[in-house]
Protein backbone atom coordinates (compact mmCIF):
# COMPACT_ATOMS: atom_id res chain seq x y z
CA UNK A 1 0.00 0.00 0.00
CA UNK A 2 1.54 3.57 -0.96
CA UNK A 3 1.66 5.72 1.97
CA UNK A 4 3.47 8.66 0.39
CA UNK A 5 3.86 9.69 -2.88
CA UNK A 6 6.20 12.12 -4.27
CA UNK A 7 5.94 13.27 -7.86
CA UNK A 8 8.28 16.39 -9.80
CA UNK A 9 9.60 17.67 -6.53
CA UNK A 10 10.93 20.98 -6.91
CA UNK A 11 12.58 23.68 -4.50
CA UNK A 12 14.49 26.33 -5.29
CA UNK A 13 16.34 29.00 -2.81
CA UNK A 14 17.25 32.36 -4.12
CA UNK A 15 21.33 32.90 -3.20
CA UNK A 16 22.49 36.02 -2.42
CA UNK A 17 22.95 38.87 -5.53
CA UNK A 18 25.94 38.54 -7.43
CA UNK A 19 25.52 41.75 -9.07
CA UNK A 20 23.32 45.33 -8.33
CA UNK A 21 21.31 44.78 -11.82
CA UNK A 22 19.30 41.93 -12.80
CA UNK A 23 17.84 38.43 -11.35
CA UNK A 24 19.73 37.15 -8.24
CA UNK A 25 20.99 33.54 -9.14
CA UNK A 26 19.14 30.83 -7.84
CA UNK A 27 20.09 27.51 -6.24
CA UNK A 28 18.26 24.34 -7.22
CA UNK A 29 18.28 22.00 -4.22
CA UNK A 30 16.19 19.63 -5.12
CA UNK A 31 15.31 19.20 -8.72
CA UNK A 32 12.14 16.96 -10.48
CA UNK A 33 12.25 14.30 -7.70
CA UNK A 34 9.66 11.24 -7.63
CA UNK A 35 9.19 8.43 -5.05
CA UNK A 36 6.79 6.40 -3.11
CA UNK A 37 7.05 5.18 0.25
CA UNK A 38 5.11 2.03 0.86
CA UNK A 39 3.37 0.36 4.56
CA UNK A 40 6.32 -1.72 5.99
CA UNK A 41 9.33 -0.78 3.26
CA UNK A 42 12.28 1.82 3.52
CA UNK A 43 12.85 4.49 1.07
CA UNK A 44 16.91 5.35 1.60
CA UNK A 45 17.83 7.95 0.61
CA UNK A 46 21.80 8.87 0.15
CA UNK A 47 24.01 11.61 -0.87
CA UNK A 48 26.57 13.99 0.57
CA UNK A 49 26.24 17.19 2.18
CA UNK A 50 24.54 19.56 -0.39
CA UNK A 51 22.73 16.92 -2.56
CA UNK A 52 19.10 17.97 -1.10
CA UNK A 53 18.50 14.94 1.72
CA UNK A 54 17.44 17.32 4.23
CA UNK A 55 15.48 19.95 1.61
CA UNK A 56 13.67 16.23 0.75
CA UNK A 57 13.08 15.39 4.56
CA UNK A 58 12.04 19.32 5.15
CA UNK A 59 9.25 19.02 2.59
CA UNK A 60 8.26 15.52 3.30
CA UNK A 61 7.56 17.19 6.72
CA UNK A 62 5.56 20.11 5.64
CA UNK A 63 8.01 22.67 6.96
CA UNK A 64 8.66 23.68 3.64
CA UNK A 65 6.59 23.95 0.20
CA UNK A 66 8.18 22.91 -2.95
CA UNK A 67 7.85 25.17 -5.87
CA UNK A 68 6.73 22.42 -8.17
CA UNK A 69 5.25 18.98 -7.64
CA UNK A 70 3.54 17.64 -4.72
CA UNK A 71 3.53 14.94 -1.69
CA UNK A 72 0.80 13.15 -1.37
CA UNK A 73 0.08 11.34 2.10
CA UNK A 74 -2.56 8.98 1.43
CA UNK A 75 -4.18 10.28 -1.00
CA UNK A 76 -4.42 13.91 0.47
CA UNK A 77 -2.09 16.40 -0.98
CA UNK A 78 -0.29 17.50 2.45
CA UNK A 79 1.07 21.38 1.39
CA UNK A 80 -2.63 22.02 -0.03
CA UNK A 81 -4.30 21.24 3.18
CA UNK A 82 -5.44 23.93 5.70
CA UNK A 83 -2.68 24.29 9.08
CA UNK A 84 -5.71 23.02 11.11
CA UNK A 85 -6.24 20.05 8.95
CA UNK A 86 -2.37 19.50 8.28
CA UNK A 87 -2.22 19.60 12.73
CA UNK A 88 -4.90 16.79 12.14
CA UNK A 89 -2.65 14.44 10.14
CA UNK A 90 0.73 15.55 11.64
CA UNK A 91 0.60 12.63 13.79
CA UNK A 92 0.85 9.86 11.27
CA UNK A 93 4.17 11.44 9.84
CA UNK A 94 6.89 12.16 12.90
CA UNK A 95 10.73 12.99 12.38
CA UNK A 96 13.83 12.03 13.80
CA UNK A 97 16.26 14.15 13.89
CA UNK A 98 20.46 14.05 13.85
CA UNK A 99 21.59 15.06 16.83
CA UNK A 100 20.16 13.89 20.18
CA UNK A 101 22.01 16.24 22.41
CA UNK A 102 20.17 19.20 20.81
CA UNK A 103 16.78 17.60 19.98
CA UNK A 104 15.48 17.26 23.77
CA UNK A 105 14.95 19.99 25.86
CA UNK A 106 17.46 19.71 28.70
CA UNK A 107 15.31 21.30 31.47
CA UNK A 108 12.51 19.38 31.35
CA UNK A 109 12.37 15.24 31.70
CA UNK A 110 12.39 13.16 28.83
CA UNK A 111 8.84 11.99 29.90
CA UNK A 112 7.50 15.16 29.50
CA UNK A 113 9.32 15.77 26.11
CA UNK A 114 8.05 12.31 24.54
CA UNK A 115 4.65 13.10 26.15
CA UNK A 116 4.84 16.55 23.92
CA UNK A 117 3.04 15.33 20.46
CA UNK A 118 0.69 13.98 22.56
CA UNK A 119 0.14 17.82 24.00
CA UNK A 120 -0.20 18.91 20.26
CA UNK A 121 -2.67 17.02 19.76
CA UNK A 122 -4.74 17.82 22.88
CA UNK A 123 -3.60 14.44 24.49
CA UNK A 124 -3.07 13.07 27.97
CA UNK A 125 -2.27 9.64 28.16
CA UNK A 126 0.66 8.48 30.27
CA UNK A 127 0.15 4.95 29.27
CA UNK A 128 1.18 5.69 26.00
CA UNK A 129 4.03 7.50 26.65
CA UNK A 130 4.99 3.98 29.05
CA UNK A 131 4.00 1.95 25.92
CA UNK A 132 6.37 4.63 23.82
CA UNK A 133 9.24 3.62 26.74
CA UNK A 134 8.86 -0.27 26.15
CA UNK A 135 9.05 0.00 22.33
CA UNK A 136 12.13 1.42 22.48
CA UNK A 137 14.29 -0.67 25.16
CA UNK A 138 13.89 1.84 28.17
CA UNK A 139 11.98 1.59 31.52
CA UNK A 140 9.16 3.38 32.17
CA UNK A 141 11.01 4.79 35.61
CA UNK A 142 13.41 6.40 33.50
CA UNK A 143 10.86 8.96 32.32
CA UNK A 144 11.64 10.92 34.89
CA UNK A 145 15.18 11.46 34.17
CA UNK A 146 16.81 14.23 32.36
CA UNK A 147 18.68 14.07 29.00
CA UNK A 148 22.26 14.63 30.50
CA UNK A 149 21.45 11.52 32.41
CA UNK A 150 21.80 9.64 29.09
CA UNK A 151 24.22 8.32 26.31
CA UNK A 152 23.93 9.40 23.64
CA UNK A 153 22.48 5.91 21.85
CA UNK A 154 19.70 6.10 24.91
CA UNK A 155 18.61 9.63 23.57
CA UNK A 156 18.14 8.17 20.14
CA UNK A 157 15.77 5.93 21.79
CA UNK A 158 14.15 8.97 23.54
CA UNK A 159 13.65 10.57 20.41
CA UNK A 160 12.33 7.90 18.63
CA UNK A 161 10.03 7.06 21.30
CA UNK A 162 8.86 10.67 20.69
CA UNK A 163 8.32 10.17 16.92
CA UNK A 164 6.14 7.00 17.46
CA UNK A 165 3.84 7.82 20.23
CA UNK A 166 1.75 9.44 17.88
CA UNK A 167 1.25 5.89 16.66
CA UNK A 168 2.47 7.02 13.30
CA UNK A 169 2.30 5.45 9.66
CA UNK A 170 5.47 7.06 8.40
CA UNK A 171 8.79 7.54 10.30
CA UNK A 172 11.43 10.01 8.82
CA UNK A 173 14.94 9.72 10.11
CA UNK A 174 17.31 12.55 8.55
CA UNK A 175 20.98 11.23 9.52
CA UNK A 176 19.73 9.86 12.59
CA UNK A 177 22.31 7.37 13.30
CA UNK A 178 25.09 9.37 12.37
CA UNK A 179 26.21 10.52 15.03
CA UNK A 180 26.39 7.62 17.17
CA UNK A 181 29.17 5.23 17.52
CA UNK A 182 29.47 2.06 15.57
CA UNK A 183 27.94 -0.47 17.79
CA UNK A 184 25.61 2.24 19.15
CA UNK A 185 24.56 2.41 15.67
CA UNK A 186 23.71 -1.45 15.20
CA UNK A 187 21.66 -1.36 18.17
CA UNK A 188 19.40 1.59 16.70
CA UNK A 189 19.26 0.45 13.25
CA UNK A 190 18.21 -3.10 14.78
CA UNK A 191 15.41 -0.93 16.95
CA UNK A 192 14.27 0.72 14.00
CA UNK A 193 13.85 -2.57 11.97
CA UNK A 194 12.03 -3.95 14.88
CA UNK A 195 9.70 -1.15 14.86
CA UNK A 196 9.00 -1.30 11.74
CA UNK A 197 7.96 -5.31 11.79
CA UNK A 198 5.69 -4.41 14.85
CA UNK A 199 4.02 -1.20 14.08
CA UNK A 200 4.41 -1.74 9.97
CA UNK A 201 5.40 1.60 9.75
CA UNK A 202 7.04 3.47 6.50
CA UNK A 203 10.28 4.37 6.80
CA UNK A 204 11.84 7.53 4.75
CA UNK A 205 15.90 6.91 5.86
CA UNK A 206 18.31 9.44 4.79
CA UNK A 207 22.19 9.31 5.62
CA UNK A 208 25.54 10.58 4.08
CA UNK A 209 26.98 6.49 4.71
CA UNK A 210 25.60 4.22 1.98
CA UNK A 211 26.34 1.42 4.00
CA UNK A 212 23.66 2.38 6.63
CA UNK A 213 21.38 2.97 4.52
CA UNK A 214 21.72 -0.58 2.47
CA UNK A 215 21.17 -2.11 5.91
CA UNK A 216 17.58 -0.98 6.31
CA UNK A 217 16.08 -0.09 2.85
CA UNK A 218 14.12 -1.58 0.15
CA UNK A 219 14.34 1.12 -2.12
CA UNK A 220 16.84 3.65 -2.71
CA UNK A 221 17.39 6.95 -3.93
CA UNK A 222 20.68 8.39 -5.03
CA UNK A 223 20.99 11.94 -4.94
CA UNK A 224 23.44 14.18 -6.10
CA UNK A 225 23.16 17.82 -6.82
CA UNK A 226 19.40 17.93 -5.99
CA UNK A 227 19.13 15.22 -9.12
CA UNK A 228 17.61 11.64 -8.29
CA UNK A 229 20.98 10.03 -10.26
CA UNK A 230 19.46 6.52 -9.27
CA UNK A 231 16.10 5.20 -8.12
CA UNK A 232 15.14 1.61 -7.78
CA UNK A 233 14.91 -1.06 -5.30
CA UNK A 234 18.03 -1.14 -3.28
CA UNK A 235 19.32 -4.71 -4.41
CA UNK A 236 19.65 -3.89 -7.88
CA UNK A 237 21.13 -0.61 -7.01
CA UNK A 238 23.86 -2.27 -4.42
CA UNK A 239 24.60 -5.11 -6.63
CA UNK A 240 24.88 -3.20 -10.08
CA UNK A 241 25.63 0.68 -9.73
CA UNK A 242 24.65 1.93 -13.38
CA UNK A 243 26.09 5.36 -12.25
CA UNK A 244 29.93 6.55 -11.47
CA UNK A 245 28.73 8.28 -8.74
CA UNK A 246 27.10 5.85 -7.27
CA UNK A 247 29.92 3.27 -7.55
CA UNK A 248 32.23 5.08 -5.86
CA UNK A 249 30.24 5.87 -2.74
CA UNK A 250 29.48 1.96 -2.51
CA UNK A 251 33.76 1.73 -3.00
CA UNK A 252 33.85 4.71 -0.18
CA UNK A 253 31.70 2.34 1.99
CA UNK A 254 32.79 -0.80 1.00
CA UNK A 255 36.59 0.30 0.58
CA UNK A 256 36.94 -1.50 3.92
CA UNK A 257 39.91 -4.11 5.07
CA UNK B 1 61.33 8.56 19.26
CA UNK B 2 58.01 9.03 21.38
CA UNK B 3 57.01 6.19 23.77
CA UNK B 4 54.69 6.00 26.10
CA UNK B 5 55.16 3.36 29.07
CA UNK B 6 52.68 2.21 31.48
CA UNK B 7 50.96 5.90 31.40
CA UNK B 8 47.66 5.63 33.67
CA UNK B 9 45.38 9.42 33.68
CA UNK B 10 43.68 9.01 36.89
CA UNK B 11 41.13 11.78 37.54
CA UNK B 12 38.79 11.83 40.73
CA UNK B 13 36.36 10.19 39.25
CA UNK B 14 37.84 7.22 37.18
CA UNK B 15 40.72 6.83 34.56
CA UNK B 16 40.65 7.88 31.34
CA UNK B 17 43.69 5.77 30.36
CA UNK B 18 45.35 2.57 32.41
CA UNK B 19 48.80 1.69 31.89
CA UNK B 20 48.65 2.66 27.94
CA UNK B 21 52.13 1.90 25.95
CA UNK B 22 52.76 2.48 22.86
CA UNK B 23 56.18 3.31 20.95
CA UNK B 24 56.08 5.84 18.02
CA UNK B 25 59.39 5.46 15.59
CA UNK B 26 59.91 8.16 12.70
CA UNK B 27 57.33 7.20 9.73
CA UNK B 28 55.41 4.77 11.59
CA UNK B 29 51.75 5.49 10.65
CA UNK B 30 49.88 4.10 13.80
CA UNK B 31 45.80 4.14 13.81
CA UNK B 32 43.89 4.24 17.11
CA UNK B 33 40.70 3.05 17.37
CA UNK B 34 38.01 3.10 20.03
CA UNK B 35 34.43 4.70 20.08
CA UNK B 36 33.33 7.35 22.58
CA UNK B 37 34.92 7.02 25.91
CA UNK B 38 37.50 4.95 24.91
CA UNK B 39 40.57 7.49 25.71
CA UNK B 40 41.67 7.30 22.20
CA UNK B 41 41.56 11.61 22.63
CA UNK B 42 43.40 11.51 25.71
CA UNK B 43 46.13 9.24 24.39
CA UNK B 44 46.62 12.18 22.22
CA UNK B 45 46.67 14.76 25.07
CA UNK B 46 49.40 12.45 26.70
CA UNK B 47 51.39 12.65 23.37
CA UNK B 48 51.11 16.94 23.21
CA UNK B 49 51.34 17.61 26.90
CA UNK B 50 48.38 18.73 26.78
CA UNK B 51 46.53 16.53 29.86
CA UNK B 52 43.92 18.50 31.86
CA UNK B 53 46.00 19.97 35.31
CA UNK B 54 43.23 17.71 37.37
CA UNK B 55 44.31 14.38 36.18
CA UNK B 56 47.37 12.50 38.16
CA UNK B 57 49.83 10.78 35.61
CA UNK B 58 51.97 7.55 36.77
CA UNK B 59 53.91 6.11 33.98
CA UNK B 60 56.09 7.63 31.78
CA UNK B 61 56.08 9.57 28.08
CA UNK B 62 59.40 9.43 26.54
CA UNK B 63 60.23 11.95 24.23
CA UNK B 64 63.94 10.91 22.63
CA UNK B 65 64.52 9.69 25.98
CA UNK B 66 63.64 12.56 27.84
CA UNK B 67 60.94 11.95 30.53
CA UNK B 68 58.31 14.74 29.58
CA UNK B 69 55.54 13.16 32.28
CA UNK B 70 55.52 15.81 34.23
CA UNK B 71 57.64 18.43 32.38
CA UNK B 72 56.80 22.11 32.89
CA UNK B 73 54.09 23.81 30.23
CA UNK B 74 57.19 25.59 29.63
CA UNK B 75 59.34 22.79 28.49
CA UNK B 76 55.96 21.47 26.54
CA UNK B 77 56.15 24.66 24.62
CA UNK B 78 59.58 23.83 22.64
CA UNK B 79 58.16 20.39 21.55
CA UNK B 80 54.62 21.04 20.37
CA UNK B 81 54.45 22.39 16.24
CA UNK B 82 58.28 21.51 16.21
CA UNK B 83 58.06 18.20 17.24
CA UNK B 84 54.85 17.03 17.50
CA UNK B 85 51.50 18.95 16.40
CA UNK B 86 47.89 17.95 15.86
CA UNK B 87 45.14 18.21 13.73
CA UNK B 88 41.62 18.55 15.66
CA UNK B 89 38.27 17.17 14.75
CA UNK B 90 36.54 20.18 13.65
CA UNK B 91 37.25 21.86 9.99
CA UNK B 92 34.52 24.50 11.04
CA UNK B 93 35.77 25.81 14.23
CA UNK B 94 39.42 25.01 14.46
CA UNK B 95 39.78 28.14 11.99
CA UNK B 96 39.82 31.71 13.38
CA UNK B 97 36.73 33.07 11.17
CA UNK B 98 38.12 36.49 11.39
CA UNK B 99 41.36 35.83 10.22
CA UNK B 100 42.91 34.74 7.10
CA UNK B 101 43.68 31.29 6.76
CA UNK B 102 47.19 32.54 5.35
CA UNK B 103 47.73 34.38 8.85
CA UNK B 104 46.90 31.41 10.62
CA UNK B 105 49.22 29.33 8.95
CA UNK B 106 52.03 31.61 9.14
CA UNK B 107 51.53 32.26 13.05
CA UNK B 108 53.71 29.09 14.72
CA UNK B 109 56.68 29.99 11.93
CA UNK B 110 56.78 33.44 13.06
CA UNK B 111 56.24 32.49 17.01
CA UNK B 112 58.59 29.03 16.88
CA UNK B 113 61.11 29.57 13.88
CA UNK B 114 60.77 33.12 13.99
CA UNK B 115 60.36 33.71 10.55
CA UNK B 116 59.67 37.05 9.15
CA UNK B 117 56.85 38.02 7.12
CA UNK B 118 58.03 37.25 3.76
CA UNK B 119 59.89 34.52 4.38
CA UNK B 120 56.66 32.73 6.53
CA UNK B 121 54.29 33.95 3.58
CA UNK B 122 56.73 32.29 0.92
CA UNK B 123 56.76 29.09 3.52
CA UNK B 124 52.66 29.06 3.74
CA UNK B 125 52.50 29.48 -0.13
CA UNK B 126 54.57 26.32 -0.50
CA UNK B 127 53.11 24.14 2.51
CA UNK B 128 49.94 25.02 0.84
CA UNK B 129 50.85 23.58 -2.22
CA UNK B 130 52.21 20.67 -0.62
CA UNK B 131 48.61 19.71 0.61
CA UNK B 132 47.05 19.76 -2.48
CA UNK B 133 45.54 23.47 -2.56
CA UNK B 134 45.15 24.50 -5.90
CA UNK B 135 46.35 28.52 -6.62
CA UNK B 136 47.57 28.53 -3.02
CA UNK B 137 48.86 32.65 -3.21
CA UNK B 138 45.29 33.88 -4.26
CA UNK B 139 43.95 31.34 -0.68
CA UNK B 140 46.24 32.03 1.47
CA UNK B 141 44.57 35.51 1.40
CA UNK B 142 40.72 33.83 2.19
CA UNK B 143 38.80 33.78 5.30
CA UNK B 144 37.78 30.60 6.50
CA UNK B 145 33.45 30.78 5.29
CA UNK B 146 35.58 31.25 1.93
CA UNK B 147 36.89 27.81 1.60
CA UNK B 148 35.16 24.19 1.62
CA UNK B 149 35.44 21.26 4.32
CA UNK B 150 37.77 19.60 2.25
CA UNK B 151 39.67 22.67 2.21
CA UNK B 152 39.50 24.13 5.50
CA UNK B 153 40.95 20.64 6.37
CA UNK B 154 43.99 20.95 3.94
CA UNK B 155 44.43 23.99 5.86
CA UNK B 156 44.51 22.63 9.27
CA UNK B 157 47.32 20.61 7.90
CA UNK B 158 49.36 23.04 6.91
CA UNK B 159 48.87 24.62 9.48
CA UNK B 160 49.71 21.41 11.49
CA UNK B 161 53.05 21.18 9.11
CA UNK B 162 54.05 24.59 9.87
CA UNK B 163 57.29 23.70 11.75
CA UNK B 164 57.90 20.57 10.03
CA UNK B 165 57.01 18.04 13.05
CA UNK B 166 58.08 14.69 13.51
CA UNK B 167 54.45 13.32 14.78
CA UNK B 168 51.36 14.16 13.46
CA UNK B 169 48.44 13.62 15.34
CA UNK B 170 45.30 13.49 13.59
CA UNK B 171 42.28 13.25 15.85
CA UNK B 172 38.55 12.00 13.68
CA UNK B 173 40.42 14.17 10.81
CA UNK B 174 38.11 12.62 8.50
CA UNK B 175 34.83 12.50 10.47
CA UNK B 176 33.25 15.65 9.67
CA UNK B 177 33.79 15.28 6.00
CA UNK B 178 31.52 13.46 2.68
CA UNK B 179 33.27 10.20 1.60
CA UNK B 180 34.58 11.18 -1.07
CA UNK B 181 36.60 14.45 0.15
CA UNK B 182 37.12 11.76 3.21
CA UNK B 183 39.16 9.33 1.00
CA UNK B 184 41.30 12.22 -0.39
CA UNK B 185 41.91 13.59 2.75
CA UNK B 186 43.13 10.27 3.86
CA UNK B 187 45.61 9.70 1.05
CA UNK B 188 46.69 13.26 1.81
CA UNK B 189 47.98 12.17 5.29
CA UNK B 190 49.80 9.07 4.00
CA UNK B 191 51.44 10.47 1.24
CA UNK B 192 52.69 13.61 3.68
CA UNK B 193 53.82 10.86 6.41
CA UNK B 194 55.46 9.02 3.53
CA UNK B 195 57.57 12.12 1.82
CA UNK B 196 58.48 13.71 4.90
CA UNK B 197 59.33 10.77 6.89
CA UNK B 198 56.91 11.91 9.60
CA UNK B 199 55.03 9.46 12.04
CA UNK B 200 51.11 9.66 11.97
CA UNK B 201 49.10 8.87 14.72
CA UNK B 202 44.84 8.50 13.16
CA UNK B 203 42.77 8.35 15.74
CA UNK B 204 39.50 7.56 14.21
CA UNK B 205 36.06 5.20 14.96
CA UNK B 206 36.15 5.03 11.30
CA UNK B 207 37.90 1.63 10.63
CA UNK B 208 37.90 2.10 6.94
CA UNK B 209 39.52 5.62 6.73
CA UNK B 210 42.18 3.73 9.54
CA UNK B 211 42.58 0.25 7.26
CA UNK B 212 43.32 2.84 4.61
CA UNK B 213 45.79 4.89 6.18
CA UNK B 214 48.19 2.87 8.61
CA UNK B 215 50.34 0.41 8.92
CA UNK B 216 49.79 -0.35 12.69
CA UNK B 217 46.32 -0.27 15.11
CA UNK B 218 45.61 -0.39 18.61
CA UNK B 219 42.47 -1.13 19.69
CA UNK B 220 41.24 0.91 22.58
CA UNK B 221 38.36 0.31 25.18
CA UNK B 222 37.41 2.36 28.63
CA UNK B 223 40.61 3.72 28.38
CA UNK B 224 42.58 0.24 28.04
CA UNK B 225 44.29 -0.57 24.76
CA UNK B 226 42.87 -4.38 24.48
CA UNK B 227 44.48 -5.21 21.48
CA UNK B 228 47.48 -3.93 19.02
CA UNK B 229 49.28 -5.31 15.41
CA UNK B 230 49.33 -4.90 11.96
CA UNK B 231 46.34 -3.31 10.55
CA UNK B 232 45.53 -5.52 7.72
CA UNK B 233 45.79 -8.44 10.25
CA UNK B 234 43.99 -7.50 13.24
CA UNK B 235 41.06 -6.26 10.61
CA UNK B 236 41.00 -9.40 8.82
CA UNK B 237 41.35 -11.70 12.45
CA UNK B 238 41.02 -10.02 15.76
CA UNK B 239 41.49 -11.56 18.58
CA UNK B 240 39.58 -9.57 21.13
CA UNK B 241 35.64 -9.82 22.36
CA UNK B 242 35.29 -5.87 21.49
CA UNK B 243 37.19 -5.64 18.54
CA UNK B 244 35.43 -8.92 17.14
CA UNK B 245 31.88 -7.21 18.31
CA UNK B 246 33.17 -3.92 16.78
CA UNK B 247 33.62 -4.98 13.10
CA UNK B 248 31.09 -6.97 13.41
CA UNK B 249 28.76 -4.27 13.84
CA UNK B 250 29.49 -2.75 11.06
CA UNK B 251 26.57 -2.56 7.90
CA UNK B 252 27.76 -3.93 5.39
CA UNK B 253 26.23 -2.17 1.88
CA UNK B 254 26.46 -5.49 -0.15
CA UNK B 255 24.71 -7.85 2.93
CA UNK B 256 21.03 -8.68 1.91
CA UNK B 257 18.78 -6.89 3.67
CA UNK B 258 15.70 -9.38 4.36
CA UNK B 259 15.49 -13.33 3.90
CA UNK B 260 13.58 -15.29 1.74
CA UNK B 261 10.39 -14.77 4.29
CA UNK B 262 11.25 -11.23 3.69
CA UNK B 263 12.65 -11.14 7.40
CA UNK B 264 15.26 -8.22 7.56
CA UNK B 265 18.71 -9.14 8.49
CA UNK B 266 19.86 -7.68 11.81
CA UNK B 267 22.89 -6.49 12.69
CA UNK B 268 24.94 -8.15 15.09
CA UNK B 269 25.25 -6.08 18.49
CA UNK B 270 27.02 -5.42 21.49
CA UNK B 271 25.07 -5.79 24.31
CA UNK B 272 24.47 -2.72 27.25
CA UNK B 273 26.31 0.64 26.29
CA UNK B 274 29.59 1.79 27.39
CA UNK B 275 29.54 2.64 30.83
CA UNK B 276 30.59 6.23 32.09
CA UNK B 277 34.61 6.76 33.79
CA UNK B 278 33.27 6.03 37.28
CA UNK B 279 31.33 2.75 37.01
CA UNK B 280 34.07 0.98 34.62
CA UNK B 281 34.76 -2.19 36.07
CA UNK B 282 38.20 -2.84 37.61
CA UNK B 283 39.05 -5.87 36.02
CA UNK B 284 38.56 -6.06 32.54
CA UNK B 285 37.08 -2.81 31.18
CA UNK B 286 34.90 -4.76 28.68
CA UNK B 287 33.20 -7.44 31.28
CA UNK B 288 29.40 -6.67 31.92
CA UNK B 289 29.09 -6.66 27.72
CA UNK B 290 31.42 -9.55 26.90
CA UNK B 291 29.95 -12.62 25.04
CA UNK B 292 33.15 -14.86 26.76
CA UNK B 293 33.40 -13.51 29.97
CA UNK B 294 34.11 -15.78 33.10
CA UNK B 295 33.98 -14.47 36.92
CA UNK B 296 37.32 -13.33 37.77
CA UNK B 297 36.93 -10.99 34.70
CA UNK B 298 35.08 -8.31 36.26
CA UNK B 299 37.46 -8.12 39.42
CA UNK B 300 41.17 -8.71 37.36
CA UNK B 301 42.65 -7.10 35.06
CA UNK B 302 43.69 -8.68 32.37
CA UNK B 303 47.79 -9.02 31.40
CA UNK B 304 48.53 -8.71 28.09
CA UNK B 305 49.15 -11.64 25.83
CA UNK B 306 50.80 -13.30 22.72
CA UNK B 307 51.65 -10.78 20.05
CA UNK B 308 48.84 -8.60 19.84
CA UNK B 309 49.29 -7.73 23.83
CA UNK B 310 45.33 -8.63 23.76
CA UNK B 311 44.07 -7.93 27.48
CA UNK B 312 41.43 -10.75 27.68
CA UNK B 313 41.63 -13.84 30.42
CA UNK B 314 39.76 -16.05 27.85
CA UNK B 315 42.66 -15.55 25.50
CA UNK B 316 45.97 -17.56 26.26
CA UNK B 317 48.94 -18.75 24.24
CA UNK B 318 47.46 -21.81 23.67
CA UNK B 319 43.93 -20.30 22.12
CA UNK B 320 45.94 -18.21 20.02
Amino acid sequence: MTLLRAQNLTRRYRLPRTKLLGPAPQLTAVDNISFDITAGQTLGVVGESGSGKSTLARMVMAFETPDAGNIQFEGQDIHALKSAELRRLRPAFQMIFQDPFSSLDPRRNVGWSIAEPLRAMGMHAPERVAEAFGQVGLHPQDAGKYPHEFSGGQRQRIAIARAIVTRPKLLIADEAVSALDVSVQAQILNLLMDLQDDLGLGILFISHDLAVVASICDTLLVLQHGKALEHGAASDILNNPAHRYTQSLLKAAGDRL
Amino acid sequence: MFELQNMTVRFSFGEALREASLRINPGDRIGIVGESGSGKSMLAACLMGMVPDAAELTGTLGVDGIDMTHASEAHWQTIRARRVAMIFQEPMSALNPLRRVGETVAEPMRVHLGLGKAQARARVSALFKEVGIPDPDSRLRMFPHELSGGQRQRVLIALALACDPELLIADEPTTALDANVALKITDLLVDLSRTRNMALVFISHDLAAVARATTDIAVMYGGDIVERGRTAEVLANPVHPYTQGLLAARPDPRAVPRDANGRRRRLPTIPGTVPPLYKLPQGCRFSGRCAVERSACAYVKPAPVGPRHATCHAITQDTL
